[in-house]
């Protein structure tokens, strides 16, 4: 049996992907994350509050998810002691505009910046990337950054800004800012359409068939058949099980999904492991990622997930021709940014802004005991907050990234959602490549 | 035509913020036409790490991202150790630049290991971080660093001999200001007029929300984020990011003393309770109001 240690570059963060081969084939596969940095722990015995200003800082590409995470969290303490705290339709809508802003902007900076470069890679080993070299590469900049300017305009910055608290949020915008947010989400649309879709993007929200969307030439399409070359429409595929725990305006509910059939899901069923990281054995570990089942099975989250308990007919017609392959995730980041675009320029029209953003809560927040748990879906997937507090003081936080759930390690006999993708696979590009597919966050699950 | 300035970009224990607050900056293809990015760990820059490991050559500019160790067990990058790469990096520098407060102090991360966990020339307010001494470091903190602060740090190094800096190494232009400077909110910080409650545009977020702004030298509400707000006028308080004491604890509380506030940055302490207090005695209607009144 031949092993192999590769680093994985170019994610967030850093990992090794440990190959174990058997004729040339990939017997078992282990996902390392290092670089620990114990947010969880810094928490212990602080003020309740500072979760609101920490937990951003778990990862520079997820902050307001965190921010949102940990805000309900903190309302759910409330709601567990006895009050249940009023949030206005205002600023439930001013969170979600938030959080799609930072949804928008990862996934066309994870297509443009990673997916595209990873592709031309995979047939060209010498190509070294479009950063600072093509057009298109500033153009994709420029979105991304409308993107997060047009949630700015709520949150006040992007990353780590702190714009929510237990009972709202903290900002009061003004019709003019709503004005320049649809501006920049315009522009964001604009860079889409000539772009990533190569249609306008009313069209490409109707389609029902991956045929409509690989006819026309786009950054999209063009993705598509690169990864048909390389046979990524079969390889990557995993246990066709999905689970979205978060809210969406998609579903309702908590779902899973088993390939097609969708049911309710309840985060009581979670279950978080210590196998094989640092914490439970600082010598037989091998990494600091924690894994995540639900009922005891490996499922898969993030935008396929999302789309797939959601019933997305576009989504679904992909799934029936290459079920959970790598295409078929990489599609999914595309398909749900134009539909969280759409959805965020509704909301941006429908703000009521007479509303107030905030109502504070009567409790005295000192006077806090208690537990709470906070669920959102984050760009890669759903993300749970769970907080035990003391008289306002935290006595444990817990924090289960979307990256705990698709990359942690299972065994041989139960391996994870990455690792079942990458079984069975002959190369160690192929398998960098499908582990990629999963938009890996490392920064997130060392927290 | 100048040659283009080189970069690499080494990340300690970070979050990768700042790299992503970097890829905000709104003049892209100018900054592209004059410094080139040999390796970033997101982005695919020029070369490999290990090409740039193994090489000698020398280049223009290390940005440092995150909080560094010589401590393996906490800090490795490719599977060696952290201080190698960055001794062997320092060493063909010409400037070193720690970009944001972990990096600059040891900020959040630094908490969980004070001893072993520092930035690049501090650990908090002290000297002495992962090096005792270096002539070439700039310090930009902030959590994250602005993406202006940082192109035009560098291109200010690259076009002039010098920088001014002020005693924690930051860049005069940027950290002279205070947050304060350019807030919305500061006639209400004038004449003491605190902020009811979040969520309104009216107050001061200073008395009772726990507003760093009158002691963060940062120039944020001058520049804004992402062109167009600032915490404090998305209604939050400023957290004291670009502080070598940052975080805090209770980010969100004002810390009195015989129900006073801590008094703004350069002001002594018995002098501005007594302006505060002649301040306050003022009612002035107009700042009692909400400032667009549908009713008049």
């Amino acid at each position: 049996m031949k092993i192999t240690k590769e680093i994985i570059e170019r994610i967030e963060g850093e990992a090794t992907l440990e190959l174990e081969w058997d004729n040339e084939q990939v017997t078992f596969a282990k996902i390392k994350f290092f670089n620990y940095r114990g947010i969880e722990e810094i928490l212990k015995k602080r003020p309740l509050l500072d979760a609101l200003a920490l937990t951003p800082r778990v990862c520079g590409i997820c902050s307001h998810s965190h921010a949102i995470a940990s805000v309900l969290a903190i309302e759910s303490i409330f709601e567990n002691q006895g009050e249940s705290l009023h949030v206005s339709q205002k600023a439930n809508d001013i969170r979600e505009i938030a959080l799609n802003a930072e949804k928008i902007h990862n996934h066309i900076k994870w297509y443009f910046f990673s997916i595209l470069p990873e592709l031309k890679r995979v047939a060209d080993p010498t190509y070294h990337g479009n950063a600072y070299k093509e057009k298109q590469w500033f153009q994709a900049q420029n979105a991304i950054m409308e993107s997060l300017k047009m949630g700015a305009h709520f949150t006040g910055q992007w990353p780590h800004g702190s714009f929510v608290m237990a009972g709202g949020v903290t900002c009061d915008p003004l019709q003019s800012d709503v004005v320049s947010a649809i501006g920049c989400l315009d522009s964001v649309i604009s860079f889409c359409e000539e772009h990533f879709y190569g249609m306008p993007l009313e069209e490409f929200l109707s389609f029902d068939s991956a045929l409509q969307v690989m006819s026309v030439p786009s950054a999209l399409s063009y993705g598509i058949d690169e990864m048909l070359k390389q046979g990524f429409d079969r390889l990557g595929r995993s246990y066709d099980r999905f689970l979205a725990l978060g809210k969406s305006y998609m579903y309702e509910g908590s779902l899973k999904a088993s390939k097609t059939a969708v049911l309710g899901a309840d985060v009581k069923y979670v279950q978080e492991s210590l196998e094989h990281t640092f914490f439970e054995d600082k010598h037989k570990g091998y990494t600091y990622s924690k894994s995540a089942q639900y009922k005891k099975s490996y499922c898969e989250v993030g935008p396929l997930a999302r789309l797939m308990v959601a019933k997305e007919p576009l989504m679904r017609d992909f799934h029936r021709r290459f079920k959970d392959a790598a295409l078929t995730r990489v599609v999914a980041r595309a398909v749900e940014c134009a539909h969280l675009i759409a959805r965020t320029k509704q909301l941006l029209s429908k703000l009521n802004l007479k509303e107030p953003s905030f109502y504070p809560p009567k409790k005295d927040i000192h006077s806090l005991s208690g537990e709470g748990v906070g669920i959102i879906e984050a760009p890669r997937g759903t993300l749970i907050h769970q907080v035990d507090v003391r008289n306002g003081v935290i006595e444990l936080y817990n924090i289960i990234t979307p990256t705990v759930w698709n990359l942690g390690n299972g065994n041989r006999e139960n391996p994870s959602t990455a690792q079942k993708a990458i079984i069975g696979l002959n190369s160690f590009t192929k398998a960098d490549f499908i582990l990629k597919s999963f938009d890996v966050c490392s920064v997130c699950t060392t927290q | 035509m100048k040659h283009k300035s080189t970069i690499v970009w080494l990340q300690g224990l970070t979050c990768n913020g700042n790299s992503h607050s970097f890829l905000n900056y709104p003049q892209m293809p100018s900054f592209a036409s004059s410094f080139e990015m040999i390796y970033h760990p997101l982005i695919c820059g020029a070369q490999s790490f290990s090409t740039v490991l193994e090489s000698n050559e020398h280049f223009d500019f290390l940005i440092i991202e995150g909080a560094l160790s010589h401590d393996e067990r906490l800090l490795q990058r490719f599977g060696i150790p952290f201080y190698e790469i960055l001794d062997n990096f320092a060493k063909r520098a010409k400037h070193i630049i720690c970009a944001g407060s972990c990096a600059s102090f040891g900020g959040i991360f630094r908490l969980r290991d004070p001893e072993k966990i520092t930035g690049a020339l501090f650990s908090g307010k002290e000297k002495g971080g992962y090096w005792l001494e270096k002539s070439n470091v700039v310090n930009i903190p902030g959590c994250p660093l602005h993406p202006r602060w940082l192109v035009e740090t560098l291109f200010a190094l690259r076009d002039r001999d010098t920088l001014l800096l002020d005693e924690f190494l930051r860049p005069k232009e940027v950290f002279a200001y205070l947050a304060h400077h350019g807030c919305l909110r500061n006639e209400y910080f004038e004449w003491k007029v605190d902020s009811k409650q979040l969520g309104e545009k009216e107050g001061c977020l200073f008395y009772e929300h726990g507003c760093q702004g009158p002691m963060s030298h940062a120039n944020c509400n001058k520049i804004l984020w992402n062109g167009v707000s600032s915490k404090t006028r998305a209604g939050s308080p400023c957290l004291g990011c670009t502080e070598f004491d940052f975080p805090r604890r209770a980010l969100f509380e004002t810390q009195k003393n015989m129900s006073l506030p801590q008094t703004p940055f350069g002001i002594s302490k018995r002098a501005y309770y007594t302006v505060a207090g002649v301040a306050k005695s003022f009612k002035i209607e107009r700042l009692e109001k909400k400032l667009i009144d549908e009713n008049h």
